[in-house]
């Protein structure tokens, strides 16, 4: 039987064959959602159930319904708290998205020996603790720290240059931490294009640029949505980046709930952040979805 | 993919399976399982000396938190022995039930114990916890640098808030910390409820904002040892560690009080192995053995008898043995459920300034 | 097909390359610092790889961290792909199903995920350690597995599938022989990155681990509080050595075999 084309006629023509076609065509599909629905719903039930419950002096949840966390988040020192980590995420996903991109695509075109040592060597630092990377970042960015040494002694500056404990600084560490999942997404996806189409774009005479902005650039879309999905939503959720390279200055979601559950003792109150964090998810990526709509399937809801 | 390719990856998989099935631990003969903060928190060194002494192995699970031993000790109360957690965390385990009551006759050597540092608000019968390890917070200061900068030189809290020293303090991150020292600076007590008073202690914390280069919770030592603080507020064993780095750095006690933390040992109800545990717990409380664990961990030994094994150095330093008067006038964060909430909101408010 | 790689693109890629490895090699330096702390050098040391090698401790978490990591990247893999394959064949509106179930576990807190999974595996009497660790360490790789596969695998010409069960081919042999080696580059680099995932995890790690395992990245969290000391940058140090010469002697082996072309 025809496999993959059914799969668009059955969608059509789903309603007309009846319920029991679709089961037959879906029921490969239970036992992943049975799995996945089992270990990924029983967090999410437990964070959205405990949101709406209370604590006691000693932390221990009490089971008595509130909306007073709900309550508390709409008060502008918080409302600012998702502001600055939705923009931070955001930022990220940008600066990912530019920085990645021509790597992606340079390292798709490379010949396939070289090519697979460029990605080895793009994943390998990852393998090293993230920590560890991050106080890399110190030593570097710190005013007696490397960069601002090799600086001074070439002469280029007389006052050491302040890069630590910014926002830049954080948004820096965060990207840097993030960006191999962009970068593996959009290779992913420059590299099953269809190379006679970029050939027949050059015999028609188009220019190199034309060809990336009209055929390349539409073509890798699903790649940049599921980059930025992948980066957007650990960056919201990071907080030892903005701790150890931000100086503790702002505070992000991640900070809060961290704290909260921690020695806030507080356990409703972050699961009701939690639940913000992930409606905002949830929004941004149905717009995501929403605006890169295309008729081709890809990564994309 | 070759076929050769798919063969390498099961032999792969297989020699990682066989090498889980043959490096798995199993319960053989005696050991305790505990539970405390790692970085040799306690020294492996003395853990080794146990186990030869008298077989028992020792699992020593490593966590980043109190809270993390809480809910473990919560979830799987028969699966550990032993825990090492801070003062307010045996008080709330204590509460809970959680924790055993020790049966002292099988630790003989708890008379060693400095009574200072016994009968406090987390445990006041001392039924519950055996002290390990004492340390203190307050500030560490660069004299030279503060006068560079033509500030006053600094002796109590109040004069953090010169405006020379912008850009200059480095902080623990935590708000009922912050919050406290900002209280004491103005006369008042810890974990303040009085609106009046918590509102003023917020205005005065706004005015500190600019001054504060960092919070860093883990090693703020670093800031006054590569300059780029001249003062922080900071636990004792990492005072210690900035001082060694950098003789110039001196403690400053401020005189309007500061705060002491206790870490001890709690057993769990359930604990699986009660008598090795008490065996440990004895072992530890060895004068010898705890001038040693002092002087390797640089917290306060919380063992009166271990005081004429320690050296000369570390006796004579307040950083590392807090002198029984000192200790007396500190003071614990109590009361924090009650003022968590406001002083976080507060605490968010002033860092997002 | 000429690969049109021009002088430009290389010279980004390289100094990409670079900053990339900027903060490594920082790491690298500093484990030859004489300082225990980052805030100071004091000079050239190779002490800590010395106490590098006498630490047990270090070692067992290392073993168990690589261990758990190849199973999770072998399960990821299996569960990623499988869930990408099969999401082809189904309706829309399951697609849709599949794709956010996928994105779940990417959404839950950490915390949640680990204090949750914590009482259910509990409730089920399942033995924390190895088990508990993949079963749960997996859970968040499998999304960045399902999201490269799917990238790759949409658009596949389903015509060529169409011929292969038109030749006879079932659809199991279709998948086995079309499908999986042109998704497999996919597969590989998303092992590849779960493997560092699931390196660097601590706080899932912290609640899923028995009373006996610490895994690595906790060992290296919970120093925190004492300050992490350089012999961690060696071991890190030894762990690129390693991997260098892992990707050497693929290197090497590659040149001394025919060109094969995709991995």
């Amino acid at each position: 039987m025809k496999g993959g084309i059914s799969a668009k006629a059955g969608g059509a023509g789903g309603a007309k064959r009846g319920g029991l076609e679709a089961l037959r065509q879906n029921v490969l599909a239970f036992p992943i959602l049975a799995w996945f629905g089992l270990f990924v719903g029983i967090p999410m039930v437990y964070v959205v159930v405990v949101s709406f419950l209370t604590r006691d002096d000693l932390g221990n949840i009490v089971w008595q319904f509130t909306l007073d966390n709900y309550r508390r988040i709409a008060d502008p020192v918080y409302l600012r708290i998702f502001a600055n980590s939705f923009l931070l995420a955001f930022l990220t996903g940008v600066v990912t998205l530019l920085v990645g991109y021509p790597v992606a695509y340079t390292t798709a075109r490379l010949e396939p020996k070289r090519r697979n040592l460029a990605i080895g060597l793009i994943i390998l630092p990852f393998w090293i603790s993230s920590l560890l990377r991050t106080y890399g970042w110190v030593i570097l960015l710190g005013n007696w720290g490397i960069i601002n040494n090799v600086l001074t002694a070439l002469g280029l500056i007389d006052q050491p240059l302040q890069l630590m404990y910014k926002f830049g600084t954080t948004l820096v560490g965060t990207a840097y931490m993030l960006i191999p999942f962009m970068i593996i997404a959009i290779y992913n996806s420059v590299d099953k294009l269809d190379k006679s189409l970029l050939e027949a774009s050059y015999d028609l005479g188009a220019g190199r640029w034309q060809t990336f902005f009209k055929i390349v650039l539409p073509l890798t879309i699903p790649g940049i949505a599921g980059g930025f999905t992948l980066v957007f939503i650990p960056a919201l959720g990071l907080y030892f980046i903005s701790d150890l390279l931000g100086g503790g200055q702002t505070v992000f979601l991640g900070n809060l709930i961290h704290t909260l559950v921690n020695r806030g003792r507080n356990r409703p109150l972050a699961a009701a952040f939690s639940v913000g964090m992930i409606v905002m998810v949830i929004l941004v990526v149905a717009i995501c979805s929403r605006v890169t709509r295309s008729k081709r399937e890809g990564f994309l809801l | 993919m070759k076929k050769s390719n798919y063969i390498t990856m099961g032999i792969l998989l297989i020699a990682v399976l066989v090498f889980i099935v043959m490096t798995s631990t199993r319960d053989k003969g005696e050991e305790i399982n505990l539970m405390t903060w790692g970085g040799d928190f306690i020294p492996r060194v003395i853990i080794d000396e146990f186990t030869k002494e008298t077989g028992i192995k020792v699992n020593y699970k490593e966590v980043t938190s109190n809270e993390d031993m809480q809910s473990l000790l919560e979830a799987n109360p028969d699966q550990y022995d032993l825990a090492v957690v801070t003062d307010y965390m045996v008080d709330i385990l204590r509460q809970n039930g959680m924790l055993e009551k020790l049966d002292k006759s099988k630790v003989p050597n708890v008379k060693n114990v400095n009574p200072v540092y016994q009968g406090n608000y987390y445990d006041p019968n001392n039924e519950y916890s055996i002290p390990y390890a004492v340390s203190t917070s307050f500030l560490l200061v660069n004299p030279e640098a503060v006068a560079a900068l033509g500030a006053h030189p600094i002796t109590s809290y109040k004069d953090l808030w010169q405006p020379e020293l912008k850009n200059k303090i480095v902080l623990i991150d935590w708000s009922v910390e912050i919050i406290g020292l900002v209280l004491k600076s103005l006369g008042y007590e810890y974990n303040e409820t009085d609106p009046v008073k918590v509102a003023q202690a917020k205005e005065k914390l706004f005015e500190l904002k600019p001054n504060i280069v960092r919070f860093e919770t883990n090693t703020p030592e670093d800031s006054l040892v590569n300059g780029e603080a001249v003062v922080g507020f900071m636990y004792s064993n990492q005072a210690v560690k900035g001082q060694a780095a950098n003789p110039k750095l001196q403690p400053v006690f401020p005189e309007e009080g500061f705060p002491i933390y206790i870490d001890s040992w709690v057993m769990s109800k359930q604990a699986p192995h009660k008598d090795a545990a008490y065996k440990f717990l004895n072992f530890i409380l060895q004068p010898e053995t705890a001038a040693r664990i002092a002087e390797m961990t640089k917290f306060t030994s919380p063992n009166k008898a271990a005081e004429p094994y320690l050296s000369d150095e570390f006796r004579n330093n307040p950083m590392l043995n807090l002198p029984d008067e000192v200790a007396e006038n500190t003071s614990f964060y109590i009361g924090v459920e009650k003022v968590l909430e406001e002083y976080e909101h507060i605490y968010s408010e002033f860092k997002l300034r | 097909m000429k690969a049109r790689v021009n002088r430009w693109q290389i010279i980004y890629l390289s100094v990409f390359f670079v900053v990339l490895y900027l903060p490594v090699l920082s790491v690298i330096l500093y484990s030859f610092n004489a300082n225990a702390s980052t805030a100071k050098w004091t000079g050239w040391t190779l002490d800590w790889y010395r106490q590098l090698f006498n630490d047990r401790v270090i070692g067992q978490a290392f073993v168990i961290s690589i261990e758990v990591a190849v199973l999770t990247a072998i399960v990821s893999a299996v569960l990623g792909t499988a869930a990408a394959v099969i999401s082809l064949s189904l309706t829309e509106r399951m697609k849709k199903a599949v794709q956010w179930v996928m994105l779940l576990p990417l959404l839950v807190p950490e915390v949640a995920l680990g204090v949750s999974l914590l009482m259910f595996f509990n409730a089920l009497r399942l033995p924390f350690g190895h088990l508990t660790l993949v079963l749960s360490h997996s859970l968040f790789c499998v999304p960045y597995v399902y999201v490269m596969v799917r990238l790759r695998l949409a658009e596949i010409d389903r015509e060529i599938i169409e011929s292969a069960r038109d030749l006879g081919a079932t659809k199991w042999q279709a998948i086995r022989t079309i499908v999986l080696p042109l998704v497999m580059p996919s597969i590989i680099t998303s092992a590849l990155l779960a493997i560092a995932m699931s390196l660097d995890d601590v706080v899932i790690s912290t609640y899923m681990s028995g009373p006996r395992a610490t895994t690595l990245p906790v060992h290296i969290f919970s120093m925190m509080r004492v300050g992490v000391t350089p012999k961690v940058n060696a071991l890190c140090t030894l762990i690129l050595l390693g991997t260098f010469l892992i990707i050497g002697l693929n290197q090497f082996v590659n040149i001394k075999s025919k060109p094969k072309g995709v991995v």
